[in-house]
């Protein structure tokens, strides 16, 4: 049997009734058991919903994605994908945005370490053949990065990083290399991009940075 | 933590909120492996909607149809949102066009509420009783649809009025009706 307020019940769950409603069927709850019970029924309901569990399913789907968007295990060179360009720096600017958070790693360091003295000089300028400039702007960039990666990789082997600290670092720069390797691709599309030329400095220079805060912390320990 | 031994510590949800950012980037800019982890992440979650908006069986072809438009579209995702809710919105979108194209090919079901007692009645087979997934299953559509919305992916009744192109009113009463008509299919 179902009186007038049955059917404002989920209304009343949902706590979508005006107040002046909600107020008379909260006083109908007082005196009606039935309307009481079906509430609490309706609200299992929800409960029940909300637990449902998501399950994948049985086969892997990703080889036949794969396939229908053309893309093997490696990347898909960004030739063949010329129009999603126009994105790319919208896209990238995230990027860049998530790497700065992702070296919190470096952040964290920098608690713990001295202030980073003379940064490397990479910003970028306009300018055609601009992946050739951004290297070039600092020729020990390679160097500097290959030393502070032994210093980091010593730190590794005599335990003074912990497994975890190692893991994000680790993370983080693979994280970093990728989008260096990204960046570099688009930028071979379009050299004259003056947001991923500076987009590519700042992230050559963010993993100085992280090396040489995480490989300095590790030879103060 | 041993004495003289850095540890980084990170929140766990936001450094996976970090690198989902930083795939989604990727994956825009043509890298096939960001997407993969992508896809990976959100899985689960897309093929049970799909599983349960549409029938099983297509769940599958549906759930790889939704992952590549979200390739194709990912260049207009500009962050607004998480990842995983531009994803489920997209895919709710595919979803509803291909019923609404089915609904064409097949002809309505009948979605009047007064007979949802009935569909989603006591199983056919004595002594055998039905999940409650199964009942969802047995809704009529739009009272299916609304609930799944509203009460599983937790979409506000304006947003399903919005999507389903029905008043918000429709969507209130047709809730109430699958939720009273799931009483009895409680584990």
């Amino acid at each position: 049997m179902t009186d007038n307020w049955t059917a404002r019940l989920s209304e009343y769950l949902d706590e979508t009734l005006a107040p002046t409603e909600r107020q008379a069927l909260a006083a109908h709850l007082t005196g009606c058991a039935e309307c009481t019970a079906t509430l609490a029924e309706l609200r299992r309901v929800v409960a029940r919903a909300e637990s449902l569990e998501d399950r994948p399913p049985r086969a892997d789907l990703w080889p036949a994605i794969a396939q229908r968007i053309g893309a093997s295990a490696a990347v898909v060179p960004i030739e063949t994908r010329r129009r999603r360009l126009s994105f790319t720096v919208p896209q990238l600017l995230a990027a860049g945005i998530a790497l700065a958070v992702i070296s919190a790693g470096g952040a964290w360091l920098a608690l713990r370490s001295h202030p980073v003295a003379g940064g490397g000089h990479l910003i970028a300028e306009t300018n055609a053949g601009a992946v050739r400039w951004v290297s070039a702007v600092d020729p020990t960039y390679d160097r500097t990065v290959s030393e502070l990666q032994m210093a980091l990789d010593d730190g590794k082997r005599t335990g003074r990083l912990d497994s975890t600290t190692v893991r994000v670092l680790e993370q983080s720069l693979a994280t970093i290399d990728t989008a260096i390797a990204q960046a570099g691709r688009a930028l071979a599309q379009d050299p004259g991009n003056v947001y991923l030329n500076h987009h590519l400095a700042e992230t050559m220079r963010r993993k100085l940075n992280l090396l040489r805060q995480a490989s300095g912390i590790s030879q103060r320990i | 933590m041993t004495p003289g031994v850095a540890t980084l510590r990170k929140d766990p949800a936001s450094a996976a909120a970090e690198s989902e950012a930083a795939d989604v980037a990727l994956a825009a800019s043509g890298d096939a492996r960001a997407f993969e982890r992508l896809y990976r992440t959100h899985l689960s979650r897309i093929h049970s909607l799909c599983r349960r908006m549409m029938d099983a069986d297509q769940a599958d072809d549906l759930t790889q149809d939704v992952f590549v438009r979200a390739w194709q579209k990912l260049g207009t995702f500009r962050g607004e949102a998480a990842f995983g809710t531009w994803l489920h919105r997209l895919a709710v979108n595919l979803i509803l066009g291909r019923r609404k194209a089915l609904a064409v090919e097949r002809g309505r079901r009948d979605s009047d509420p007064d007979t949802l007692d009935e569909l989603v009645g006591p199983a056919e087979t004595p002594g055998m009783t039905m999940d409650f997934e199964q009942a969802i299953g047995r809704l009529p559509d739009g009272a299916k649809q609304v609930f799944l919305l509203h009460d599983v992916a937790g979409y506000r009744h304006e947003e399903i009025a919005s999507l389903l192109g029905i008043v918000v009113g429709t969507s209130k009463s047709q809730l109430h009706h699958a939720r009273m008509a799931l009483r009895k299919h409680l584990d």
